[in-house]
């Protein structure tokens, strides 16, 4: 890199020199991380713990530990698909134990951290920088590791496809109006948004990481040019121009609005699941919301105890500081007290509603054979959290890592309380039957942890843990002396593609887009590595289309789920369940939000593909001298010789006149 | 700075992409094609039968009656198979010496019954009643097809439950007449829409919303 008259600049050595404030976007250093933190150390933290991977002796260790785990599970499973889900020792009446108990608690854990990403970003939340990376690794893995179990739990797994809807020789339909279909329909839902807000956010993240390795490579600091290519194909070759960060920020909101409701579909899914049985402790309006509660509760007791592992393993104390986690204990403390709340409400309308058998439930969960899991939630979740009523202890990573710990496996203790209590005794005497927890559903649950832990641990390896983007809008940018005289012009061969120019600051680069402009300059493109709001009025880009196409997807995937569940239900295979109406509406709306959830996240992935014209791994712009700065701490403005009348020489005389001028200008090659 | 990727990389990378998605959906599109055909379902294919009986020559070319073999057809749940007795009725008088027809005269010999290839194949959760189907109209080559042209027998259908259902909501499409449920060239006439629906009330049969019930067949 740097080959035109800029002095590369050692890692961390910029901290403490004059600030640069009116000339980068933003504020200052934000409160949140370390004072005075440069865009270039942010990125070097980050690409230091993927490329030279600290602590590789502990990581294999527990790689080897997780990967044990997923072993075992690969052979339970064997066992499972040759003798059955007896197995387990679930049996009459108590059907659902720990297999749904495991996947509910994945579910939850996995929309707590979405949903905390996701809010994060639509309220403008800047402290998300840190937690925000590892939420969305989070939401997409406990996930992954929680979808598992609607396959395995099934009597014969290998027919799992058969609860979609595809044509097929047997001319039926899933049933439309069962929570079991809402399930496959929501899980796949809440998979593809949640893949796609975790990989459209991270693709700045891996085109920094693709140009930081290709730098070591050509400064002959180690690494294989290897490294950097693959980083550079999962980049799918973003080069920060305005048009992509313009669409890139309106696909990224979109897609964490998405993932709101497609949590919300989802938990209500699952609640619904409960509350539409008329089983005592289930059969209540309260459920949905109470669901939501635990799932965020877990979420993010599971999120802040692998931020204070990652930030103490990679010493990443700078960018993740005392103060990101006083604000994730408030907001255990705050879940802490919500769960509490919903926990007495229940308890409380049990007790008012005269109803013996809800009040017999609510009596058995506190007295009953499974009251250590009551016990469980009160100690582990609802009680610890209120240490962090006092400053002090909401500073201590310690405390913070072993309470989000207690609270996870609290709300684990809260799922099984709710499914076994209630099955094991219901209305009939005759009926109940004792119910243990069994060996295989144990090891079951620790091989989906083992999976959950390799895939974690290898994302922690090769990705970006934490956002440097994100991180970015909180640092501020090293200061360069202004340079005295005119600008060095670095030839190049022809064809031309353009003459590019490098500015030290976002406000250089927007006052030369508006100058130029003003000369009658037009095929004008600029290249930063964080999006400049000021670009696009300088350049006149026209708004991005995104919310139109998140409209149409989403709309689509609606009117495609709830017009098949209507035809399917209504005109093509009538059958009486129950006496329900063949026109079931309302369930027909919870298949159709988290679908429409799915086409419209699949609908702004793609557009901002095919509209930003990606991949694209070979381009131009690459040829531009010290180019891989765009995605650390330079701005380029390029006037493309495509444009009417283009002549390099002049504008080459207008960058250099420019007030403040460019580091450098360059001729560029095709 | 130098460019990472060759100029060409582009086109070998979306190539790629393409060739996974082409191949993923290509991949779906063959197994439900294939999950459907002859090769999977055994359909159209005559299987390896202890003597090569031909129903051309028998029930087509001689015209012997379906009934005179399968005897239980009009009475029972399944149209059942002869026993050697009932070949050699004919065959104790011609063709005495036929090689072909050895492992009859040893079946009859040993008193054990021959062990022919099973061609129509039905799940043990699915309830089918040869009987009811016969007394309501459905004629034997409405799911047989033409047996009588039939040279070595083979099935036609692979009774999916799509099959089944097909005739469940729409029986006026198939329904026939007493008198032609026998015939193994019946084609439905021009204005079968209307005699079906006839024959519906003639029947006595039961709505589609009924006849599509689960219970009407798994039971």
């Amino acid at each position: 890199m740097g080959a035109a008259g800029r002095s590369p600049t050692a890692a961390g050595g910029l901290t403490g020199m004059p600030s640069d404030i009116a000339r980068r976007p933003g504020p200052v250093t934000s409160r949140y991380i370390a004072p005075g933190t440069s865009f270039e150390r942010v990125a070097q933290d980050v690409a230091a713990i993927a490329f030279g991977h600290p602590g590789w002796r502990r990581w294999w260790v527990s790689f080897a530990a997780a990967l044990a785990l997923v072993g075992m599970l690969a052979i339970l499973l064997l066992v499972l698909f040759w003798q059955g889900v007896g197995i387990w020792g679930n049996n009459i009446p108590v059907t659902w134990a720990l297999d749904i108990v495991g996947y509910d608690w994945w579910l939850g854990v996995a929309c707590g951290a979405l949903l905390t990403s996701a809010l994060l970003l639509l309220l403008g939340q800047e402290w998300r920088s840190a937690v925000n990376r590892l939420a969305e690794t989070v939401a997409l893995l406990a996930a992954c590791a929680g979808a598992i179990y609607p396959i395995i739990h099934l009597g014969r797994p290998w027919f799992f496809y058969w609860n979609l809807p595809y044509p097929n020789w047997l001319l039926l339909w899933p049933q439309f109006r069962s929570p079991l279909f809402w399930d496959a329909v929501d899980i796949l839902s809440f998979l593809t948004v949640a893949l796609a807000f975790w990989y459209v956010g991270m693709l700045p993240d891996l085109a920094t990481l693709r140009d930081r390795a290709a730098e070591q490579v050509r400064a002959g600091a180690g690494g294989s040019l290897l490294r950097a290519r693959l980083y550079g194909i999962a980049a799918l070759g973003w080069r920060g121009a305005a048009v992509h960060w313009q669409r890139w920020t309106r696909a990224y909101r979109i897609l964490a609005l998405l993932g709101v409701v497609v949590v919300l579909a989802l938990q209500s899914g699952a609640a619904v699941m409960f509350a539409g049985t008329v089983e005592p402790g289930w059969h209540d309006t309260m459920q949905p919301v109470t669901f939501l509660a635990a799932a965020l509760f877990a979420g993010v007791g599971v999120v802040a105890a692998l931020v204070v592992v990652m930030r103490a393993l990679f010493a990443l104390h700078a960018l993740i500081t005392a103060r990101h986690l006083d604000i994730l204990a408030r907001l255990l403390l705050a879940l802490g007290l919500f769960n509490l709340y919903c926990g007495i409400v229940e308890f409380f309308m049990a007790g008012i509603a005269g109803d013996h058998y809800e009040r017999a439930a609510m009596q058995r969960r506190v007295s009953g054979p499974h009251a250590w899991a009551f016990w469980v939630v009160i100690l582990c979740a609802l009680l610890p959290v209120h240490l962090f009523w006092i400053r002090r202890l909401r500073r201590a990573p310690a405390l913070l890592c072993v309470i989000g710990l207690l609270v996870a496996i609290g709300m684990w203790a809260d799922h099984f309380m709710v499914i076994v209590d209630t099955l094991q005794h219901d209305f009939l005497p005759s009926s109940d039957r004792p119910y243990a927890v069994d060996a295989w559903a144990a090891a079951t649950f620790a091989g989906s942890v083992g999976l959950f832990f390799a895939l974690l641990l290898l994302a922690l390896r090769y990705l970006p843990v934490i956002s440097i983007l994100e991180t970015r809008h909180l640092a501020r940018i090293a200061d360069v002396p202004s340079r005295r005289g005119p600008p060095p012009v670095a030839g190049g061969p022809a064809p031309l593609w353009g003459v590019a120019a490098e500015f030290r600051s976002a406000a250089a680069m927007t006052a030369a887009l508006v100058a130029l402009r003003a000369r009658g300059m037009r095929r004008l493109d600029a290249f930063m590595p964080l999006p400049v709001p000021e670009v696009a009025p300088a350049m006149g880009l026209r708004r991005a289309p995104m919310a139109g196409i998140a409209v149409a997807g989403v709309a689509f995937g609606a009117v495609l789920m709830f017009g098949g569940a209507t035809y399917a239900t209504v005109f093509d295979y009538v059958f009486d369940i129950g006496g329900r109406p063949r026109f079931s509406w309302p369930s027909f709306v919870i298949p159709a939000t988290a679908f429409a959830t799915l086409t419209g996240a699949v609908a702004i992935a793609l557009a901002l593909l095919v509209l930003n014209r990606l991949p694209r791994l070979n381009h131009p712009a690459f040829n531009i001298p010290g180019f891989g700065s765009a995605t650390q701490d330079r701005f380029f403005v390029v006037v493309e010789a495509r444009a009417e009348g283009f002549d390099a020489a002049a504008a080459e005389q207008a960058l250099a006149a420019l007030a403040d001028p460019p580091l450098s200008i360059a001729r560029v090659p095709r | 700075m130098e460019q990472l990727f060759k100029p060409g990389a582009d086109a070998i990378f979306r190539l790629v992409l393409f060739i996974v998605i082409f191949s993923a959906a290509a991949a779906l599109a063959v197994a439900a094609a294939l999950s459907g055909s002859a090769f999977v379902t055994g359909t159209t294919i005559a299987a390896r039968q202890p003597v090569p009986f031909s129903h051309k020559h028998h029930a087509g070319e001689l015209g012997i009656d379906c009934r005179y073999c399968h005897t239980t057809v009009e009475t029972e749940a399944t149209a059942g198979l002869p026993p050697t007795y009932t070949c050699m009725t004919c065959h104790s008088q011609i063709w005495t010496g036929s090689p072909m027809l050895a492992p009859v005269r040893d079946s009859l010999a040993r008193n054990q019954p021959l062990h022919w290839t099973r061609l129509n194949r039905l799940p043990d959760y699915v309830y089918f009643d040869h009987a009811i189907h016969i007394a309501k109209g459905i004629g034997c080559s409405s799911c047989h097809g033409q047996v009588q042209e039939m040279q070595l027998t083979y099935a036609v259908q692979s009774f999916t439950m799509g099959f089944c259902l097909d005739c469940h909501r729409a029986p006026q499409n198939n329904i026939r007449p007493q008198d032609e449920i026998f015939d193994m060239a019946w084609t439905p006439p021009a204005d079968q829409a209307e005699r079906g629906r006839a024959l519906l009330a003639h029947y006595h049969i039961r709505p589609p919303a009924e006849l599509t019930d689960c219970s009407i067949c798994h039971r």
